[in-house]
């Protein structure tokens, strides 16, 4: 657990507006991410999600990305080509999105797009892709692999398409993997198995995992460490276990905005915004 | 206002919905009863097809109902939806980015269901439902993309009420939004049906929002009610059936080994 597999310092994002000025998206943070389940929680326009896509230098222009360190493995990001990064992007570091409707081609059946993923990342030969597709199908626990490989992507549910996904993604058996939101469009029963097909890659494989989710419940069940974002800093982190005793006052008022079944029909405390919070220094999420 | 009545305000019997014809036929409501007394808050739960959302737009007639009976304030409703009914029964959509049109101000979105109705005092209307959903008269003439999420599910909310129905239809009201701001705007629920008497008909699939806002629940699978629980019963985690308790331990967050 103590060996980095990510280092990032001082990360930016800022946009430029076509009518003048500039909104930070991402405003100085800095983290690590070791073979862990890290969780990035906070409400829409935190940061959470640009802080993902940064990672892979996916963030279009007009979005600028600045940092002054990101690290991994010894591979300089920031610094990288971009024909380095398309070797390190979906191979080394994997990301899967929230709405599989979007990310999925939609012509091609799932079976071709998997194994062209991983023949692109790997060169190899079709007929181990092939073999290969239908593994990653099995360990993502798809029932009857072959024939759901010859589906196209409107013919399988919204939990499978997700787990389709995720084979794709870790195909190539990257050593991190970035999941944005990836378990929000699904049932909840159909979301704690796509959890469980995570937790055993972070397990047996040792990878790395950043879970982005606005999800404070699950990301303290699922997560080993957790940073808290709040207009573009990190405000708080801390253990999982622990986020049921988070300190800052954000965190707090997420916590009692939370209907729980436990607590019966008690009127819910609305989040009364500090101006402070958003000029406070972020806090580091280093291991 | 409202009387205590022995007439539950809406009373589905038997109701069945089915798409298709022939070997497609897929029924999506199957022989699905229950019934909501007036100022009660009555919630449907059940995972994607379940079949709960159809409940609700067959009550709307926006889609037809196959076979049963669904009756509104003791009036059996036809196969059609009249201006009586709708000025009843209003519905609330999930996503409020798809539900507002982009290029109508609130003003214009407020007015509309009003003018349908040939309200004579759409101005006071207007002005007395913003004031209502806690948006001041700031926000008339604005557009659906200068508010945010939960402004523009209050905005919803907001031209439901305008024709000051009895029953709100609420269809996953703050699944799009945020925790706080859905904290917010469930609580601006609550608060409306204590203080007006509304009648509501709450779907979702998050067991913690209908334990919250409901008094009693039924769970759905597969186009039918397995079983109607209390909101205590919920709480205690002892309902009837196998499934209930697989749903309530899964809202519970993520365990290794289950």
């Amino acid at each position: 657990m103590s060996e980095a597999l990510l280092r990032v310092e001082d990360l930016w994002v800022r946009f430029a507006k076509p009518t003048g000025g500039v909104v930070e998206a991402v405003r100085g943070i800095s983290f690590e991410v070791g073979r862990e389940r890290i969780g990035i929680v906070g409400e829409s326009g935190s940061g959470k999600s640009m802080t993902g896509r940064s990672i892979l230098r996916l963030v279009r222009p007009p979005g600028q990305v600045t940092a002054k360190q990101m690290a991994f493995l010894g591979t300089d990001l920031m610094a990288a080509s971009e024909r380095r990064m398309r070797q390190i992007r979906g191979n080394r570091i994997s990301m899967v999105m929230q709405d599989p409707k979007f990310s999925l081609n939609p012509v091609m059946t799932v079976g071709r797009q998997i194994a062209e993923a991983y023949r692109l990342h790997t060169g190899a030969p079709s007929g181990e892709a092939a073999r290969k597709t239908l593994e990653m199908l099995e360990a993502v626990q798809i029932r009857d692999p072959e024939r759901v490989a010859k589906l196209y992507p409107h013919e399988v549910s919204g939990g499978m398409g997700q787990r389709i996904m995720i084979a794709m993604m870790l195909a190539p058996d990257p050593e991190l993997l970035i999941a944005d939101e990836p378990t929000s469009a699904l049932d909840v029963t159909v979301q704690l198995s796509v959890l469980r097909i995570m937790d055993r890659l972070v397990r047996d494989r040792g990878m790395g995992l950043i879970f982005i989710s606005h999800d404070l419940n699950l990301v303290a069940t699922f997560c080993d460490r957790i940073l808290i974002m709040y207009a573009g800093r990190i405000v708080e982190t801390c253990r999982a276990d622990a986020l049921m005793e988070a300190q800052h006052p954000y965190t707090r008022g997420l916590l009692s905005a939370l209907p729980r079944l436990e607590d019966g029909q008690r009127r819910l405390s609305a989040l009364q915004r500090d101006p402070a919070w958003r000029e406070a220094p972020s806090v580091d999420g280093y291991l | 206002m409202s009387t205590a009545t022995s007439e539950p305000a809406l009373a589905v019997t038997d109701l069945t919905v089915a798409f298709g014809r022939g070997a497609a036929r897929s029924v999506a409501v199957d022989g699905v009863s229950f019934s909501v007394p007036e100022g009660g808050s009555f919630g449907l739960v059940g995972e994607s097809g379940s079949g709960k959302s159809t409940v609700l737009r067959a009550i709307a007639g926006l889609v037809p109902a196959e076979a049963g009976r669904i009756s509104v304030m003791g009036r059996t409703l036809g196969p059609t939806r009249d201006m009586v009914f709708y000025s009843t029964v209003q519905m609330v959509f999930q996503d409020p980015y798809a539900s507002l049109h982009p290029r109508h101000t609130v003003d214009r979105t407020l007015a509309e269901p009003a003018r349908l109705h040939r309200k004579p005092d759409i101005e006071r209307r207007i002005e007395e439902a913003l004031e209502q959903v806690g948006l001041g008269h700031g926000f008339r003439f604005r557009y659906p993309h200068q508010l945010s999420g939960g402004q523009r599910q209050r905005v919803a909310i907001a031209r439901a009420l305008m024709l000051e129905p009895k029953i709100l239809l609420l269809d996953e009201p703050t699944s799009a939004l945020d925790v706080s701001v859905q904290a917010e705007v469930l609580n601006l629920l609550d608060d409306l049906r204590r203080e007006r008497g509304l009648t509501y008909l709450l779907v979702s699939h998050d067991l913690a929002v209908v334990a919250h806002m409901c008094s009693t629940v039924a769970v759905m699978r597969g186009g039918r009610v397995l079983e109607t629980l209390s909101a205590e019963t919920m709480r205690d985690a002892t309902p009837a059936h196998r499934y209930t308790q697989d749903l309530l331990t899964a809202s519970q967050g993520y365990r290794e080994d289950s």
